[in-house]
């Protein structure tokens, strides 16, 4: 167990080196991977917040020692627009890589406020922003994010700067009217306490109508300041002629507040008030429940979408200069770094160079580019640096081509009818109807009680329980989906889930891990292979390989002279001698065969073969679907050997390889056009627009930022089980839903007829009322259980 | 029951008082985050110990 933790960096958890540095904390000299990690830690030590790594529920990120000196952010054109003036000196938002946890936050708040010149920091571990103000005249901006980066969490401007203000204002509005609920509903139901309390009638009736009229002056901001997104709602929802669930609500509140008000002015024998208010803040509490668990999952999506470079190096008679992306011009020459996002489409200069085009393709292998090839913005240079002529920039490339094909597939994806909406609209509409015709009859019979009747009617009938039925329901299945891994972004998401008869699924990243792990080692001469896999392991640590993670391991010799051959390997000295990794043809002068071998150059000693493995439960996952008569497919961008190994590996008979993203969209189309019900399980970019275009669509939490987007659920755990479980989840919700809107609309077709009949009491009706709430709630909290189906 | 005259009033009053002092708290912020608060009275616990100099092992 502690080589295991040793094996690690203490900073940031990843493989040690061989020689890996130390740092004493806490009186326990703990290892780390890198210098830059070593500072990181000694710095943190050494400003007392050591506590940081006792708080922490991650690990943290990897800190490059080479973060940059960020020295662009101090000019006014990188500035404008995201730097506010304020009276202290400027503020901006910037969101950070690798804020992990609310640790996080913890120490980028006590880090940064020690630098001089800051004089607020307000980091947000939820959405990933750190907010800081700094006085220009005593510190630089770069300073300050120079501290930032040596931590490990990188700065990125922020993008959607508006848009995110307009959320937390939502929120905060959501916030003070749940409040002002919660205090109005309380001082309500303590007046109308009193009027219960009088069971004999002995109070006289001044004192009584003095408790209404408080009851009522308490209620109003209630009813109309807390409850006006249900009122706004209504009016929205009639306005396009089709009542629903805000309807639904509002007709219930402002029936029970109005029909109060018109019990107190002429003295009635009951009023409702406190019903009105607790209705309205239980209604509230479920929405701000709902709407929370939705929004901090896409908050957290959308950090990641908003982290792309907004900065790219551009190579001019001057040098390389770091310029904002939007300040990039069609020939303009820029330089994209090793690992580096290339940030326009262009045409690759200089030498030859390999991509990883994966985001945009669904490729695993990256591929190998000419000069005079063309690159698109968004793939990631790999192994050597590259400089591309910009061709096409800003909402021309083809990663913006994809985002709008996605914005079109969303805009055309089918509706679901909404069961609850339709039953909502039908029972408003009937209540009034019978509402008039009981007035209109008892108007022929008996026109003094003509009106207090069909107020009963009204009240009896008040669709508490109905409004309640749904909401209630969503808001627990959301929290349950959460509590599984499974966030639910679209408010559709649960009702489509349950009627999905048919799943797509992506390979890369979904079907398997999505990056790659040694799989088989194998040593010629049939002796022990540890010997050669540490020399290859030095090489790929040396070269900064990214399959290096494959063969990360403990006790690594250190590598010389390592030079990256794009395409071919890698190159360099272990203990003296020199050695080849990479193809057969490179490292032993043999015939490709798909495999990594170790050489030196003319003699193989060790085979590597690495391999993108399949995901240990998606076999499991996938019989589980099928055993819930869902058919599983296969559509991939890789090719059909790879596509097809895998398919066999899980036990899908349907695949189809090397489809376009438009070619996936086609295919979901034409299943939609033979009936089916769609769910579409991608991670990629050029998953993206099947997602948005299938019935219901879920994204791996590890994928491309712009998959999560258009998709309607986000798997944040790394099982597939979770599918089925979601599935089950979803038809079990709308199970409930159906089961809460039967009872509402028998209690209240039963009550309905004893109202008409003038023969309900007020004190009955109120008690009616509330026990049909609770039978709905109850019900509905029974989706609050995990059941272990595919488990 | 007079006293109702003079309570009731005073506990509107309170009520008023309430709202508008939740109302100052959302709008100054303190509801933006409600995860990292948490960790600050962890944190804040610790500030006694000895400063980090002495900390290190000779």
């Amino acid at each position: 167990m502690n080589a295991a933790v040793d094996a690690t960096c203490f900073h940031c958890g990843e493989a040690l080196p061989a020689q890996a540095p130390s740092v004493d904390i806490d009186g326990t000299p703990r290892a780390v991977c890198c210098q830059g990690c070593g500072a990181a830690a000694q710095w943190i030590r050494d400003a007392g917040l050591a506590d940081y790594y006792r708080l922490r529920a991650a690990d943290g990120a990897r800190v490059d020692l080479d973060a940059g000196d960020f020295l662009t952010w101090d000019r006014a054109d990188v500035q404008s627009g995201h730097v506010v003036a304020t009276p202290q000196g400027s503020e901006i938002t910037v969101v950070v890589e690798g804020m992990r946890c609310a640790a996080c936050a913890w120490l980028i708040d006590r880090a940064l406020v020690r630098e001089p010149g800051v004089t607020e920091v307000g980091a947000n571990a939820v959405t990933g922003r750190v907010r800081v103000a700094w006085d220009p005249a005593r510190t630089p901006l770069s300073r300050v994010l120079v501290r930032l980066a040596s931590l490990g969490y990188r700065p990125h401007l922020a993008q959607g700067e508006a848009a995110e203000r307009e959320r937390r204002r939502e929120r905060n509005r959501l916030i003070a009217r749940l409040g002002v609920a919660a205090l109005g509903a309380t001082q309500a139901m303590m007046f109308a306490e009193a009027l219960y309390l009088d069971t004999a009638g002995e109070m006289s009736l001044p004192t009584r109508d003095f408790f209404r009229w408080i009851t009522f002056l308490v209620s109003t901001p209630v009813v109309f300041f807390s409850g006006w997104p249900f009122i706004a709602g209504m009016a929205s929802e009639l306005r396009h002629r089709r009542p629903g669930m805000d309807t639904l609500v509002a007709t219930s509140v402002l029936l029970a507040y109005v029909a109060s008000l018109v019990e107190t002015l002429r003295g009635g024998p009951h009023v409702w008030f406190d019903a009105a208010v607790m209705f309205v803040l239980f209604l509230l509490a479920a929405r701000f429940l709902e709407q929370m668990a939705r929004r901090q999952a896409s908050a957290r999506l959308d950090t990641l979408a908003r982290a792309q470079p907004a900065l790219a190096w551009r190579v001019g008679a001057g040098g390389r200069e770091q310029v904002p992306v939007a300040a990039l011009a069609v020939g303009d020459v820029v330089e994209a770094g090793a690992g580096d996002v290339v940030p326009a489409d262009g045409e690759l200069l200089d030498a030859p160079a390999s991509f990883d085009e994966s985001l945009l393709t669904g490729e695993s292998e990256p591929v190998a580019r000419q000069p005079g090839d063309a690159l698109y913005a968004g793939s990631v240079c790999r192994e050597s640096a590259a400089r591309l002529r910009v061709q096409r920039i800003g909402s021309d490339t083809r990663l913006s081509q994809l985002t709008r094909a996605v914005e079109k597939a969303q805009a055309q994806r089918p509706r679901v009818a909404r069961l609850a909406d339709a039953v909502a609209t039908r029972f408003v509409l009937a209540l009034f109807v019978a509402a008039a015709v009981v007035f209109a009859v008892w108007w022929q019979v008996q026109p003094g009680r003509a009106f207090e009747v069909a107020l009963a009617v009204l009240v009896v009938s008040c669709p508490c329980a109905l409004s309640l039925a749904v909401p209630a329901a969503l808001a627990t299945a959301h929290g349950t989906l959460a509590r599984m891994g499974v966030l639910a972004l679209g408010a559709d998401a649960l009702e489509s889930l349950a009627r999905v008869d048919t799943v797509l699924l992506d390979k890369t990243g979904t079907l398997t891990l999505g990056r790659p792990q040694l799989v088989e080692a194998v040593s010629v001469d049939g002796g022990d292979v540890a010997p050669w896999l540490a020399v290859a392991a030095a090489l790929e640590q040396g070269a900064g390989h990214p399959i290096a993670a494959a063969f990360a391991q403990r006790g690594v010799p250190a590598a010389e002279r390592v030079r990256a051959h794009p395409g071919e390997g890698v190159a360099g000295e272990v203990d003296g001698r020199a050695w080849r990794l990479g193809r057969a043809g490179f490292a032993m002068r043999g015939d490709d065969d798909g495999a990594l071998w170790l050489g030196d150059g003319t003699v193989g000693v060790a085979r590597f073969t690495i391999a993108d493995p399949v995901r240990p439960d998606a076999a499991r996952a996938i019989a589980a679907l099928r055993a819930m008569a869902i058919a599983p497919r296969i559509l991939s961008g890789d090719g059909a050997d790879a596509v097809a190994s895998v398919a066999q590996a899980v036990g899908v008979a349907q695949f189809q390889a090397r489809q376009s993203p438009e070619d996936k969209l086609a295919a979901v189309r034409a299943l939609q056009a033979n009936g089916h019900r769609v769910l579409m399980l991608g991670d990629g970019i050029n998953d993206a627009p099947v997602l948005a275009g299938a019935d219901v669509s879920m994204a791996m939490a590890d994928g491309a930022p712009l998959a999560h987007r258009a998709a309607d659920l986000v798997l944040t755990g790394s099982s597939l089980l979770r599918v089925p479980q979601a599935v089950a989840l979803a038809r079990r919700s709308q199970r409930i839903i159906r089961q809460n809107l039967a009872w509402a609309l028998a209690y209240n077709l039963v009550a309905l007829p004893f109202a008409a009949m003038g023969w309900v009491n007020p004190g009955l009706a109120a008690l009616g009322m509330a026990a049909s709430s609770l039978v709905v709630t109850a019900n509905a909290l029974r989706l609050g259980r995990i059941e272990g189906h595919a488990e | 029951m007079n006293i109702l005259l003079a309570l009731i009033p005073v506990s509107l009053a309170l009520l008023v008082l309430a709202i508008l002092a939740f109302l100052w708290a959302v709008r100054r912020g303190q509801f933006d985050d409600l995860d990292t608060p948490s960790l600050d009275i962890l944190g804040d616990d610790e500030r006694p110990a000895p400063p980090p100099e002495k900390r290190d092992a000779p």
